[in-house]
């Protein structure tokens, strides 16, 4: 619920929903639909005004605000429509980040950063400051980033919105080749559904109420 | 601390104009300080250090009598086989009338102070004789040393002019005697025998019928530090006596008190200051948060507590302060050094006494290092507030 009186909102009501693990979801819905709100909740941005978020056994959404961030940090991983790379770190840098909050050593931080942006191509960017960086790359040093610390959950809202066509299908086939290579569960929100083509699961958000459309449970 | 160490020193410096504009304000917030240290602290050590050199000495004896009655030469020399006690020396003041003829022209000053000095001894208990600037000191009987303002009152006292002075004695009665002039007197600040006349003691025992009198025994010591003990020791040593002896926090005292006050005042004004530069501080830290605000909001999403977030902008208050403390004290270090070097004085007045108090330098550097990371706090705090969610959707 958003607002306060007579203002006040329902973004989202009424949702069920389990994600399975290591399946491809895409979220879709119209501008205003409650899809990217229903993103911030299960990645817990946001809290739900009543209902629970369970992720890996957990009810994420009773956690205070100490440990929803340090579950944030272990267990989701995001990718975001404006890459949201830190501008003052270097690519690299920006990779490490999750991995040292998650108190890793440097060493092998950086160890790890280099490996996962050498899977999504970018070991020659590696050292340059993420502002310096075209939109493409910065999208996949953000998946980059999203795998860092091994997530149950990588939450993407929007990841090719802002990018050109060719750029974006490339992100997408990264995304879905790192799912299925890493067998990592990946929930996407996007406005452009056939962009994605063949996915595990579409769910369509609507007036704040989910609607299966294709897929669900796993075989 | 780790990467929020380097986080924030790298978030700060890929906003050099505010980090420059911070460290600008915690540095002249310093400086003030320090100028202000070296100017008017200077000021009340230069006037402390020519009481003592001029007129008190370390420890300045007296008599609860008026007159010291002891020998002055058996008074010395007991005091200079005390540890610590370099020199001491017998002076007599009075109040004269001087005149001279010049060209045909009669000057007369009246009320002039009139001091006895016996030059063998008073040469190496004080430094009054460095401020002869022409001629030279008293070296006999009839020998005198005009100050500066005097001989200017006198119609322009020159070196080898004979004036009578006229000294009223302890029966009443005038006394007369020519002295020559060997020599005049200036001092910078006017400490010296500016407003005096200077002349052997004997002569002015002689005139005031007050033959073996000392009116004050300046006492220099090796280490001005071992006033008080040497004070005790030189009381315990008479106890039968009506001796004073004072050191020259106490002798000068009422001459110092007010500059104390001063002192404090101006200081104040520096921690006023020091505070403008501190909202400074809160005003550019806030901009900094403002400037960020899409950057906690990512930080937060990835797993950075609010904790990591307010660390994080503390860390750059620290650097901040301590860039500014550090700046700020090289540059007030380097005006003491200027100042000291220079021997600074405005106007020509009296030379600074510049000194390095390292511990008021530590506590000004500290205080204003603690100062800025307390004025990170509430922007620092406001960091944390920020979610994710809407920093990122505002940002």
């Amino acid at each position: 619920m958003y607002g306060e009186g007579a203002a006040r909102t329902a973004a989202l009501r009424g949702i069920d929903l389990t994600i399975y693990r290591g399946q491809f979801v895409l979220v879709v819905g119209s501008s205003g639909s409650g899809k990217s709100t229903l993103l911030n909740m299960i990645g817990l941005l946001d809290r739900p005004t009543s209902g629970r978020i369970v992720i890996d056994g957990s009810d994420a959404a009773s956690l205070g605000d100490s440990r929803v961030s340090e579950f944030r940090n272990r267990k989701l991983g995001f990718v975001f429509q404006f890459s949201n790379l830190l501008a003052d770190l270097t690519v690299v840098e920006n990779v490490m980040l999750p991995m040292l909050m998650a108190g890793r050593a440097g060493g092998r931080a950086r160890r790890r950063a280099a490996a996962l942006l050498g899977a999504v191509g970018l070991e020659k960017q590696a050292g340059r400051r993420a502002d310096r960086i075209s939109g493409g790359q910065a999208q996949r040093a953000a998946i980059a980033r999203g795998l860092a610390n091994g997530p149950a959950i990588v939450l993407a809202d929007e990841p090719t919105g802002n990018l050109d066509s060719v750029t974006a299908a490339a992100t997408v086939r990264l995304m879905k080749s790192m799912a299925a290579r890493m067998g990592l569960t990946f929930v996407v929100v996007t406005h452009d559904r056939h962009q994605f083509g063949e996915v595990d699961r579409v769910i369509t958000i609507k007036d704040g109420r989910a609607f299966e459309e294709e897929g669900g449970a796993p075989a | 601390m780790g990467y929020r160490t380097g986080l924030a020193g790298r978030m700060l410096l890929n906003k050099r104009g505010s980090l420059a504009a911070a460290v600008l304000a915690v540095m002249v917030g310093i400086l003030v300080l320090h100028v202000n240290f070296v100017i008017f602290q200077g000021l009340f050590d230069a006037i402390v250090r020519d009481l003592t050199d001029y007129e008190f000495g370390d420890i300045s004896i007296t008599d609860e009598n008026d007159y010291i009655e002891r020998s002055d030469s058996a008074l010395a020399a007991w005091l200079e086989r005390v540890p610590h006690v370099e020199a001491a020396a017998p002076r007599l003041s009075g109040s004269a009338e001087i005149n001279l003829t010049k060209n045909g022209q009669r000057f007369e000053e009246s009320r002039v102070p009139i001091v006895g000095v016996d030059p063998v001894r008073d040469v190496r208990a004080s430094t009054i004789h460095l401020t002869v600037d022409e001629g030279q000191y008293v070296f006999s009987r009839n020998s005198m040393v005009v100050g500066g303002a005097v001989a200017r009152d006198l119609g322009g006292v020159q070196v080898g002019d004979s004036v009578k002075v006229r000294v009223v004695d302890r029966w009443g009665q005038d006394q007369e005697r020519r002295f020559i002039v060997s020599g005049l007197a200036r001092a910078p600040g006017e400490q010296g025998f500016d407003y005096r006349v200077a002349v052997h003691i004997e002569s002015l025992r002689d005139m005031m019928g007050r033959p073996g009198a000392t009116g004050s025994m300046m006492v220099k010591l090796s280490d001005p530090g071992m006033a008080a003990e040497v004070r005790d020791h030189f009381l315990a040593a008479f106890p039968n006596d009506d001796f004073e002896a004072q050191t020259i926090e106490e002798a000068a005292e009422q001459q110092l008190a007010g500059f104390r006050s001063g002192i404090a005042m101006i200081n104040m004004i520096g921690y006023f200051g020091m505070m403008s530069s501190a909202f400074a501080i809160v005003t550019i830290q806030t901009m900094l948060v403002n400037g960020k605000t899409r950057e906690i909001g990512i930080m937060r999403a990835i797993g950075a507590r609010r904790r990591d977030v307010l660390v994080i902008f503390i860390i750059q208050g620290m650097i901040i302060g301590a860039a500014g403390a550090g700046a700020g004290t090289a540059a007030g270090l380097g005006y003491t050094v200027y100042a000291k070097e220079t021997k600074m004085s405005f106007a020509g007045s009296i030379p600074l006494e510049v000194s390095y108090d390292w511990a008021k330098i530590g506590q000004t550097a500290l205080a204003a290092f603690a100062l800025a990371v307390a004025a990170s706090l509430y922007p620092s705090y406001k960091a944390t507030r920020l979610l994710p969610v809407e920093a990122m959707r505002n940002a």
